[in-house]
């Protein structure tokens, strides 16, 4: 039982250090040269601040298209979702299982079929 | 994997799937030039897909590792939820073709709002509960959004959404601490860690868990404290919609809330004595704040979605007075079972008769039904009869539930309950005839004849006829009741 908690800690540990180790490399070699813009939360150039007091008002409207893309983006999300597993166990699961998945992504593509007919694919 | 018998096993559900997408693909290919023939293959799908529940009738068994019940239980709901996808396919014909340019969507969420329903009625497993009820809930938002230009149905849509959408989390919780308590996400399972248990620990917890998970409920079937959706839902979707949510949700939320309690509950010593106070106070304020409230509305859509609130209080007292062990026809859940399939009929032409006249006229105030008996006759005379049957005075469908769920109350000693019961309906038919006596007894201002589409007539004919059959001839339905039960025992 203990020595299996073992192989998590290890893997715990090695899974710090392996990002740990070249950020701290990093932070050895690179020049330091610190700026405004690159202390900022983002770094995207665009700060809160250096709006006008009249554009810093958050309740804007966003456009719609954006949630629209983020629906469609749902459609791609699951496929993978499901498609890695099945693609790993595809050897045990055989025929039968492609057919569902067939099935599956054909139900998936209805709906970006949807989306792409209603035009809802172009940035308008 | 899956073999033949699987698949005709959950024939109504693949039957609605395919028609579903099916729906879909023409939408998306022909477009505009077939939006009419659509509901047209609605309806086909919806009947193959009663025929097939009715064609499975009888049978018995658990598919996919328990999660998915085939027995007659769930079965009455199947054949109960294409029924009220038929009329409402009936119905929304004339009154979509006025009002928007997306016709086709929305016979496919009404057919996949359908399999939510199916799938509903069949869940013996909680994630199953879960995922059906979501399903459901997500066609629903979208169906009472539908007319996209109309600020009332987007307003309506946004409530019913983040009211669902809080419920649904509650419930959630509600599941998982079950699961903790059991390891295990089948009912029976879950009923049968209760039992072996004696740590009263447990038991608290599981009380805790049941009522979160009956929150979750609740608000699919509107009971009191969480029914505040409901009025500016129903007044905000379009009126079909209306229609559709004031039945379906309804009655499948009481079949996953049935089952839910029946296999669950009775694990649990202890658990009458708290759960049955706790539905007793939650059915009397329902069927009175449903009562109180619906007698001052003056929006024929919100009196109704008042009065449905106080219907499912009604229905409540089946559960309540649930016993299934005597061979009295009272046992509760047959109750519950006949006032649904009568109430399925009833509201269901209370609203077509709302539609006929808001197709016609716009007409949805209750001063302004004035005078209709002059421009209507059909319509405000059938209004009686729906009205008759809501309230629950014979010869209609609606004294029928009445009789067998009061009963049941009588029987089982909730003498109180029932007194109050009865106290409401009286109460109801006050409102109830506040719309009959404005289309008979008032003066109209404009006396031009309404026009009432032959489908929507159709419609009226068949609701108002099986309002009067079941209340002249129950014994089908009766039986239908007795045997659906005797599956759950």
């Amino acid at each position: 039982m203990l020595d299996r908690y073992g192989v998590i800690a290890l893997f715990a540990f090695v899974a710090i250090l392996f990002p740990a180790i070249p950020l701290a490399m990093a932070w050895v070699v690179r020049p330091k040269k610190p700026n405004r813009s690159k202390r900022t939360t983002y770094e995207c150039g665009l700060e809160f601040e250096d709006f006008p007091q009249a554009a810093q008002n958050v309740w804007v409207q966003f456009r719609v298209q954006y949630y629209i893309y983020a629906l469609i983006f749902v459609v791609f999300d699951v496929e993978v979702v499901f498609l890695y597993p099945w693609a790993v166990a595809y050897n045990a699961l055989g025929l039968f299982a492609l057919v569902e998945m067939v099935i599956f992504l054909g139900i998936l593509v209805a709906a970006l079929a949807y989306a792409w007919r209603n035009d809802l694919l172009k940035w308008v | 994997m899956p073999d033949a018998q699987t698949l005709w096993l959950i024939s109504p559900e693949l039957v609605l799937a395919i028609f579903g997408l099916a729906i879909l693909l023409f939408a998306i290919i022909w477009r505009e030039r077939v939006y009419g023939a659509l509901a047209w293959v609605a309806l086909v799908g919806l009947a193959l897909a009663l025929a097939a529940a009715v064609n499975l009738w009888g049978a018995h068994a658990r598919l996919f590792a328990g999660m998915y019940a085939v027995d007659m239980f769930a079965l009455f709901f199947k054949i109960v939820a294409p029924i009220a996808g038929i009329l409402v396919v009936l119905i929304s014909m004339d009154y979509l073709r006025e009002r928007t340019r997306y016709r086709g969507e929305f016979f496919v969420l009404l057919t996949f709002a359908i399999l939510a329903m199916m799938m509903m009625a069949s869940s013996a497993n909680l994630l199953m509960i879960f995922l059906s009820i979501e399903f459901l809930s997500y066609m629903s938002y979208l169906l009472t959004g539908f007319l996209r230009e109309d600020r009332k149905s987007n307003e309506a849509a946004i409530k019913y959404l983040l009211y669902g959408a809080i419920t649904s989390a509650v419930m959630l919780y509600g599941l998982s601490l079950l699961y903790g308590i059991s390891g295990s996400l089948n009912l029976g399972d879950v009923a049968l860690t209760f039992s072996k248990s004696a740590d009263t620990s447990v038991q608290t917890l599981a009380l805790v868990a049941t009522a979160l998970v009956l929150a979750g409920l609740g608000f699919k079937i509107s009971l009191v404290p969480f029914h505040q959706w409901a009025p500016d839902a129903y007044e905000g979707a379009p009126t079909p919609v209306t229609a559709f949510l004031s039945v379906g949700p309804k009655a499948v939320g009481f079949a996953v809330l049935l089952r839910f309690t029946l296999t669950t509950l009775p694990g649990l010593p202890e658990f009458a004595n708290y759960w049955t106070p706790l539905l007793v106070i939650i059915s009397i304020a329902t069927m009175t704040l449903g009562n109180l409230v619906a007698l001052r509305q003056t929006n024929v859509k919100r009196l109704l979605a008042y009065s449905s609130i106080a219907q499912a209080g009604y229905m409540l007292i089946g559960l309540v007075a649930v016993n299934l062990g005597g061979s009295s026809p009272f046992s509760g859940l047959n109750g519950v079972l006949i006032y649904l399939f009568a109430y399925l009929f009833t509201n269901l032409g209370a609203f077509v008769c709302v539609i006929a006249i808001e197709n016609a006229t716009g007409i949805v105030e209750i001063p302004e039904y004035a005078g209709l008996v002059k421009r209507a006759p059909l319509v405000a005379a059938l209004f009686i009869v729906f009205f008759l049957s809501l309230a629950g005075i014979p010869p209609t469908a609606g004294f029928v539930g009445k009789f067998f769920v009061f009963g049941a109350a009588l029987r089982e000693g909730f003498l109180v309950l029932a007194a109050i019961g009865v106290l409401n309906s009286v109460i109801s038919v006050f409102y109830y005839f506040g719309v009959v006596r404005a289309a008979f007894f008032l003066e109209p201002k404009d006396t031009s004849p309404i026009r009432v589409a032959p489908l929507v007539t159709l419609s009226l004919v068949v609701t108002a006829a099986m309002v009067l059959l079941i209340a002249v001839y129950p014994e089908p339905l009766f039986n239908l009741a007795a045997w659906s039960m005797a599956m759950l025992k």
